[in-house]
């Protein structure tokens, strides 16, 4: 009987986990694909989301289409976004993740910089197309409707993203060059294309979440920073360079930021790096690791 | 020497990807602006005097900072930018974000720009790190937002806002006998959160209310997703909820509590913050009838007011905020003080004249400093409805004076 109570009383934080997890996983894929093969810290992963997020701002209008155009605009302007960035830190692929940290840390700033003065520095009214407004009663629970088709959508997002990384060739061939780069250079393959390919891909994907997310998480500034902290801690828990570490990592830190603080209130600013560290203490080299090279 | 299989184009390309990062930082990195010229000196021998703005021009408070410069400047475009019949020079510095960044402008005010008197500051964190200045330097701040608690016993701050604790001291009596039930206390887990939910205690409880439980304070700013806390909210059998948030949180609080459910069913109380200025545009439609507590409200009915929303409105496109009218009364208190201080017009005079200042007469209606240099004011309890202009905080009780 107790437990049939705790269950219907949390049923919302767990879906809402749910949600969040998966618009986590949207954002640490990314992160975690470059990261894992490229070895590139690209700290302007935030700003990929940002800039999703204020495309869907300015161009959702209440209607569907207005949400279609949002994405199209999104996918393109984080793909561009992603080859820009893989062209930058081409250089100083040699030179460690320091210096690639504060050169993606910069160009955060100045793209930071420039939409709080071109769209103000109040976190801005995403609004879901009309079409999604509104709440819906899930067995007596109060539910955003949004947050339901979200679900739906970043589920399928998901799916694909793991079918195409896990069970495709061309997935082999991006989960290779993460294990062992040098061999599949032997091969014959040209990794700078498949790095900055993956670059672009993560990156959109990223744009993606926010135009995605924007009802949920609404652009303004700091969120940049928020979505890059999260990110980064889905990663390294989720473990380097695979899919299925994203997802899995993208869900716990989800159940644990909605389940767990509803639970736990009181130590609700704890909660996820504790995760991180009870998860590190256990695995330190993520839940699922596939690279076969120490991280420093 | 970068070394690439490209070798030296890498390296000429790489310097002016450089020379272009560097040129773009720059341009962004933009300061402070002056309103005036930069020379040294004060109005103390009958030529203009030099005041000095610090309010946030960039960053999360750059919103109150637009709307405080707003009110301040309303004023002296009312007065042909004159006060106490003196011109002004007005510099402004960009208070940030940060203690750190707000005391580097304040120090720039005061040791190189040599005002006579400042006026703003948003942050209370700021204003901590900054009033030691302004008392050793004997340079008068005109607080118009920033008003921590524990600021006591000071002889060159004023404040023409409130005390930080107030808003939820004007909120207790009125909600204990309207609540019928246990009150929900929730707040950003920061000073100001704290002063809020501790001021409300204060009349709250001896006037017979009840809370349920402890207050809950969630983690600030990291918490973007309050469903956790609402949904504790729901299960509890409280029949209303007094919360503190101000900017984005405040849009993501309000409108997860309508997503959620609760809106309509358990009434929120706030001070007014929750729903000020800009912060009510992006709830929308969420927002409507929520209760909130503030000294000040746009459709207050009384002369001065009605000439201070025209001409802001004319100025902005937005009605006034409650920032606004604190710093446009700010330069209202310059005028007279100069006026009072007479010929000899330097900081100290300044001081020593708002000390001596009585009633004043302001959009709000009238008021006056207390001894501890902060406003004896009405306020006002409103809520927030639809009406011919769209959404407002339209004003519904009054809750009793504060200050004394």
């Amino acid at each position: 009987m107790g437990v049939l109570e705790w269950f219907d009383d949390n049923l919302v934080s767990m879906v809402d986990g749910v949600a969040f997890g998966l618009l986590l996983f949207t954002l640490a894929v990314g992160l975690s694909l470059v990261f894992g093969m490229m070895d590139v810290l690209n700290l302007a992963h935030g700003t990929l989301y940002l800039v999703g997020a204020y495309t869907a701002y300015s161009l959702s209008d209440g209607s569907l289409l207005g949400l279609a155009a949002a994405l199209v605009v999104g996918l393109l302007v984080g793909g561009l976004g992603g080859v820009v960035l893989a062209g930058m830190t081409q250089p100083l692929a040699n030179r460690g993740h320091l210096d690639q940290a504060v050169l993606t840390l910069g160009v955060s700033f100045i793209v930071a910089d420039v939409l709080a003065s071109t769209y103000g520095a109040e976190v801005l009214p995403a609004d879901p197309p009309s079409a999604l407004r509104g709440s819906v009663s899930i067995l007596g629970h109060t539910y955003p409707v949004y947050r339901l088709v979200f679900i739906g959508v970043a589920a399928a997002l998901a799916l694909v993203v793991w079918a195409l990384f896990e069970r495709s060739s061309l997935g082999a061939l991006v989960r290779a060059t993460v294990a062992d780069r040098e061999m599949v250079r032997a091969l014959g393959v040209d990794t700078r294309v498949v790095l900055v390919a993956v670059f672009a891909f993560g990156a959109a994907l990223a744009a993606l979440g926010g135009v995605f997310g924007a009802p949920i998480l609404g652009p303004g500034p700091g969120v940049d920073e928020t979505v890059l902290v999260l990110s980064l801690v889905v990663v390294v828990v989720g473990g380097l360079g695979s899919v299925s570490g994203a997802l899995l990592g993208a869900l716990l830190i989800g159940q644990v930021q909605t389940l767990g603080v509803a639970v736990v209130p009181e130590y609700a600013p704890f909660l996820l790096f504790g995760t991180m560290l009870v998860v590190l203490a256990v695995r330190p080299a993520g839940l699922v690791s596939l690279t076969n090279r120490q991280t420093a | 020497m970068i070394r690439t299989t490209d070798g030296r184009r890498a390296a000429g390309r790489s310097r002016l990807v450089a020379a272009a990062g560097a040129l773009a930082l720059l341009l962004t990195a933009c300061g402070g602006s002056s309103l005036g010229g930069d020379e040294g000196g004060s109005g103390g021998d009958g030529g203009p005097v030099k005041l000095g703005l610090l309010v946030p021009r960039s960053g999360v408070y750059n919103a109150l900072g637009d709307d405080m410069k707003a009110g301040f400047e309303t004023y002296l475009e009312q007065h042909d930018n004159m006060l106490g019949g003196r011109e002004v020079e007005v510099v402004v510095a960009d208070e940030g974000e940060t203690a750190d960044s707000g005391k580097a402008a304040a120090d720039k005010l005061v040791k190189q720009d040599k005002v006579d008197a400042v006026v703003g500051v948003v942050s209370s964190a700021v204003m901590n790190a900054v009033f030691d200045l302004f008392e050793s330097s004997k340079v008068p701040l005109i607080g118009s937002n920033a008003s921590p608690t524990t600021l006591t016993g000071m002889s060159y701050i004023w404040r023409t806002s409130y005390v930080n604790d107030e808003p939820g001291i004007a909120l207790g009596e009125y909600v204990a006998e309207k609540a019928g039930g246990p009150v929900y206390l929730i707040a950003a887990g920061y000073q100001a959160g704290e002063d809020e939910i501790v001021g409300f205690q204060e009349t709250f409880e001896p006037a017979g209310g009840e809370a349920v439980g402890d207050p809950v304070y969630t983690p600030f700013p990291a918490t973007k997703n309050f469903q956790p806390f609402l949904s504790r909210v729901q299960k509890s059998d409280a029949k209303a909820v007094f919360t503190f948030y101000a900017g984005g949180a405040a849009v993501d609080f309000v409108k997860q509590y309508k997503q959620f459910g609760l809106a309509g069913k358990v009434p929120l109380y706030a001070p007014g913050f929750l729903t000020e200025g800009g912060v009510l545009q992006a709830q929308g439609d969420a927002a409507l009838g929520v209760f909130t507590s503030m000294n000040y409200s746009a459709d207050l009915d009384n002369e001065l007011n009605t000439t201070f929303v025209e001409d802001y409105e004319a100025k902005t496109g937005a009605k006034p905020t409650t920032y606004a009218m604190a710093t446009y009364d700010a330069a209202k208190i310059l005028d007279m003080a100069i006026e009072k201080a007479g010929d000899e017009v330097t900081s100290e005079t300044i001081n020593a004249a708002i000390a001596e200042l009585g009633e004043i007469e302001s959009p709000r209606g009238t008021w006056r400093f207390n001894d501890n240099g902060t406003p004896v004011q009405m306020w006002y309890l409103r809520e927030v409805q639809q009406t011919e202009n769209g959404l407002e905080n339209v004003r519904v009780a009054e809750l009793g004076t504060l200050g004394d």
